[in-house]
């Protein structure tokens, strides 16, 4: 081989090296390159000469493919972290939170109790109500914005993950297309398509598989296909058929179905960390945030029912509250719905309910769970004959009007989750404001009779009686014997009739004697004297106005256990509280901790396939010598033709 | 290691992005002076929190009750001042109007006085405090508790009274029901005796005064009658006949641990009942006094009746104003609770005020000596990625 086809091989090898090399400076910044490296090789058979065999890609697929792991899961957890974040802000608020409109709300009772009767006293407590309310229905407002926010966003990672399954598609025809034309592995085309996995990864978790021939193929992590080869599947954003209000996924199949997938199949990706953050965060914190909604509204109902408004009638409800939300799965074969009520507020849960018509039976079960509720509810029957079913504190009514119930239908039950959004404050008249709890006993005497009833209290838990109570007094000589009488209190059917305390033989007949103390339905009274038969005594509510039993009695619920029974509501938001803290620290302490791998992997695959400028630099100098001395080599053979030419 | 340039200039500002961000925490720490902004930052701590701020808004409820309480009852308490004054002074005329040389005249003068002082007892009976509520109607605040019907002051309040929560465990009236502090008498009370007799009748009586309260059968009610002039017998409330004996003026009278003087000449069918913690309005006793006071008293027999008449009103009238003050010491003792209530809620309310400081404040110490740490880790972290920046072989080319 002459000098000069030597020389010519190193200059064309020199020319790729420094071009390989400018590429590698000009694509220092560019995301998702791979350096490149000049693999030269002799030449054969004759040698002497070189060759460039290869540009070669450096990149390593098994670092890639855990970098696409773990940045997947950051960028749930990323997500996952921005959503509780704000949630976690919303609580962080100490002046104007739910916690101290609650305490100020009772501090007005307070006032109420001090001045029953002051109009201002009863304004404020409106007032407070009023501002109460609002800021329970501007949480839940928050938080249903927060939903909605979710469905978009998933709406959003949907389209931009149908978009990159149909590049990947589209690059892995491209790319075979390339090679088989060229022969030559079209770099540029492979990073484009690492790349796009790579920003795959971190919207879904997907699974890579690579063809014999180089080509990719990407599946979700349930195993359905999302690229496979030249072709892509789609997914869509849908309403679930569970809940309309809900956006949920569903995925195009090769056969041409559309098929609703569970939440929990997305666990990475910013998509897996939305579907994680609503259904185990948000929805419990609109549940929660619903029952102590329900819990205030239904307690103090219950309370303000029992007591006397300043014109002396019954008091009415205090809050209006909603009823639980049912949905019937739109897939259900018939048009069968339930509707819902309330019937024990204390036991409602923040749970979701799922039923299902499975062999003439109703299986319940809580939403995302598989296994049905023990004991299971029987379903029993109203007056209309109407299928029921009741269940922790809730009465479901089957309403079959628009078609008898089939196999298979399934129905989704939120008993709380809106709630905290329907709470309003229904009184807005101050003499409406049942703050009193006043009876009266008039005793109305034989002739010589000194009987006498004292102390007429009302203790916690009572009712009033609704009509007068009209107390008959006999006397048998067994009685007089005794030094005793016969009371039958003729109360109301149901009320709880106690003598000293405890439940007498026959609360329709009470054997009494001086001192003892009588008590119907929290009414209680202390008989002294000598009574006459035929004496009777009156029982009747006796409204008056400067009185403030029924103030102290709604007061005093603030540290009642209102919420399922056992919590107050001061404990339950602060339950809430620490819920909501706790998933936020766990959140960004995983968070910080998936960051530093991804950090590391990412300089790890970096340090593989990544520019670096001084390397390039250094090679800068070194391929312009290996030009220079080609271009030597050259000159030299020119120099010797010369030589030889010269000779005469 | 193989660094790659984008790795370099990644790591340093990443590692800058931690220092600010570490640094900006601290920052907000010290501005808000908490420790717990968020939630997160100590989840049990913010949630503990939740519950004793809850415990400071209960017991500042208390407080505020505690407030309304202490005005209502020391409102009631110069109220009960002046009505132990007024009927002190009624005392007073009586014993004036027991003097036997007063004429007519004088006396319906004493009469004029002390109509006077029942008009202004009813005034303070109808007192109203500042909302306009009625002091002495018990929860029947509204409308005036004592009003006249025909001539006489009868009672249209309620018997019972407001409470109010002053503490976790204490209801405290905050008042007292007109029929406790007018018509009430204290267990204590004397023996109220009072004579019905024919109208020619000199039959007067001096006691009953207690000779043995131990004795059987004290403290019940008894009748003493004349069966004629010369005879009497004396009943108890169920008309039981207890003795019979002769009647000698100026002898006193024993029985069941009491004894009475009997003067003057009786007729028959006389009779003088003896009560003990009988209920007895001041109104009416005024009332029976101001009649007699405002009628002549120009016979013997009507001499008599007029200090029969001064003889169970003077009783009454010890009777009520004992039953005054001693409502006014329990409104006493009641203020006093209050006080140790409010020492005692004071208290805790500091408790309740460190426990939520220790929980959510800041340790100013050692978040400024925080915050400078985290300053020269940035200025650090900062100065590095500046000085890198330079290192470039291109530079040398």
């Amino acid at each position: 081989m002459s000098l000069f086809s030597t020389g010519l091989s190193g200059l064309s090898a020199a020319q790729v090296a420094l071009q390989t090399t400018s590429t590698n400076i000009s694509n220092v910044y560019t995301p998702g390159y791979n350096r490149q490296i000049t693999q030269l090789g002799e030449t054969s058979p004759s040698g002497g000469g070189v060759q460039v065999n290869d540009i070669e890609r450096q990149f390593n697929q098994y670092i890639a493919s855990q970098l696409n792991e773990s940045s997947s899961r950051s960028s749930a957890l990323q997500a996952y972290d921005t959503q509780v974040s704000q949630l976690d802000n919303l609580l962080a608020d100490g002046e104007a939170g739910l916690a101290p409109l609650m305490q100020s709300f009772f501090s007005s009772l307070e006032d109420l109790s001090g001045a029953p009767s002051d109009p201002a006293a009863r304004q404020g407590l409106i007032g407070s109500a009023d501002t109460l309310t609002a800021q329970f229905r501007a949480f839940d407002s928050y938080l249903d914005d927060m939903q909605s926010g979710i469905n978009g966003q998933v709406r959003d990672e949907v389209t931009q993950i149908n978009n990159t399954t149909e590049q990947l598609a589209k690059l892995n025809r491209q790319i075979s297309l390339t090679q088989a034309k060229t022969g030559e592995v079209p770099n540029n085309l492979l990073n484009q398509r690492d790349n796009l996995v790579a920003g795959l990864s971190e919207r879904i978790d997907v699974k890579l598989s690579i063809q014999d021939g180089g080509t990719y193929n990407l599946t979700m992590a349930n195993g359905q296909p999302l690229v496979a080869g030249n072709n892509s599947y789609s997914l869509e954003a849908v309403p679930s058929s569970s809940d309309p209000t809900r956006t949920v996924v569903a995925y195009n199949d090769p056969g041409g179905s559309t098929i609703e997938l569970a939440e929990s199949t997305f666990e990475g990706g910013t998509l897996g960390g939305l579907m994680t953050f609503r259904s185990e965060t948000l929805d419990k914190t609109q549940n929660q945030v619903g029952q102590m909604a329900l819990a205030l509204a239904e307690g103090f109902n219950e309370q303000h029912r029992a007591g006397q408004d300043l014109n002396g009638a019954q008091g009415q409800d205090f809050f209006a509250i909603g009823s639980p939300s049912v949905f019937s799965n739109e897939r259900n074969a018939s048009g069968a719905s339930f509707s819902a009520e309330f019937s024990a507020f204390s036991a409602v849960t923040t749970s979701d309910y799922q039923i299902k018509y499975e062999s003439g039976d109703f299986v319940v079960s809580r939403a995302g769970s598989k296994t049905p509720l023990d004991p299971q509810p029987t379903a029993g029957t109203d007056a209309g004959s109407n299928t029921t079913l009741s269940f922790d504190g809730m009465t479901l009514t089957l309403d079959e009007s628009s078609g008898a119930i089939a196999e298979g239908d399934t129905f989704l039950i939120q008993p709380t989750r809106n709630l905290a959004g329907q709470l309003e404050n229904v009184i807005d008249d101050t003499s409406k404001i049942a703050a009193s709890a006043h009876v009266q006993v008039t005793p109305s005497l034989k002739a010589g009779s000194t009987l006498a009833a004292s102390s007429v209290t009302i203790e916690d838990g009572f009712t009033l009686p609704t009509t007068s109570i009209q107390m008959d007094i006999s006397i048998s000589a067994a009685d007089a014997a005794n030094d005793a009488f016969t009371l039958s209190p003729n109360a109301p059917a149901g009320s709880q009739v106690l003598v000293n305390g405890e439940v007498p033989a026959d609360p329709s007949s009470v054997k009494l004697s001086a001192g003892d103390t009588l008590s119907i339905d929290g009414i209680s009274m202390t008989f002294s004297g000598k009574p006459v038969d035929g004496d009777t005594l009156t029982l009747s509510s006796d409204p008056a106005s400067g009185d403030n039993r029924n103030a102290l009695a709604l007061q005093s619920l603030q540290q009642g256990g209102l919420v399922e029974g056992k919590a107050s509501l001061s404990e339950a938001y602060a339950s809430l509280v620490s819920d909501v803290g706790n998933r936020t620290n766990v959140v960004q302490a995983n968070l910080s901790a998936q960051s530093v791998l991804t950090e590391q992997l990412t300089a790890v695959q970096q340090s593989e396939s990544g520019v670096n400028l001084d390397e390039e630099a250094a090679n800068l100098i070194r391929f312009q010598q290996f030009y220079q001395a080609n271009a030597k080599v050259i000159q030299t053979g020119s120099t010797l033709l010369d030589t030889i030419l010269g000779i005469r | 290691m193989r660094i790659s340039t984008v790795t370099m200039f990644e790591s340093s500002l990443s590692s800058m992005n931690r220092q600010q961000s570490a640094f900006l925490d601290v920052g907000q720490q010290l501005a808000t002076g908490r420790r717990v902004v968020n939630p997160s930052d100590d989840p049990q701590a913010a949630s503990r929190a939740v519950s004793v701020s809850q415990s400071m808004a209960v017991s500042q409820q208390y407080a505020d009750a505690r407030v309304t309480a202490r005005n209502a009852l020391s409102q009631e308490e110069s109220v009960l001042n002046s009505v132990s004054d007024a009927i002190s002074s009624a005392k007073t005329l009586i014993v004036q109007a027991g003097n036997g040389t007063l004429s007519d005249a004088d006396r319906s003068a004493i009469g004029s006085e002390l109509r006077g002082i029942y008009e202004s007892l009813l005034g303070q009976a109808n007192t109203t405090n500042g909302n306009g509520d009625y002091l002495f109607g018990g929860v029947k605040d509204n409308a005036s508790p004592f009003v006249k019907q025909g001539g006489r002051i009868v009672y249209q309040g309620a018997d019972s009274v407001r409470a109010q929560q002053v503490d976790s465990s204490r209801q405290m009236p905050v008042g007292d029901s007109g029929l406790d502090v007018f018509s009430g008498v204290h267990a204590g009370s004397d023996y109220v005796a009072e004579a019905t007799t024919a109208a020619d009748s000199t039959l007067t009586f001096t006691g009953p005064s207690v000779r043995d309260a131990a004795a059987d059968g004290f403290g019940a009610s008894y009748t003493l009658t004349f069966t004629d002039a010369t005879t009497f017998s004396i009943t108890d409330g169920l008309g039981t006949a207890l003795l019979t004996d002769t009647y000698t003026a100026g002898e006193p009278i024993e029985f069941n641990g009491m004894s009475i003087t009997l003067e003057g000449e009786p007729k028959q069918d006389d009779a003088i009942e003896m009560t003990k913690g009988q209920d007895q309005s001041v109104f009416a006793t005024l009332e029976s006094a101001l009649a007699a006071l405002e009628s002549p008293a120009d016979t013997s027999a009507k001499q008599a009746d007029l200090s029969n008449t001064l003889s169970s009103v003077s009783r009454q009238l010890d009777n009520s104003l004992d039953n005054v003050l001693t409502v006014r010491a329990s409104v006493g003792a009641r203020l006093n609770e209050l006080d140790v209530l409010d020492t005692v809620g004071g208290n805790r309310s500091l408790n309740y005020e460190s426990t939520l400081s220790e929980l959510v404040d800041l340790d100013y110490a050692s978040a400024i000596s925080d915050y400078t740490l985290r300053q020269v880790g940035l200025q650090a972290s900062q100065k590095t990625f500046v000085d890198m920046r330079g290192m470039s072989l291109f530079e040398m080319l």
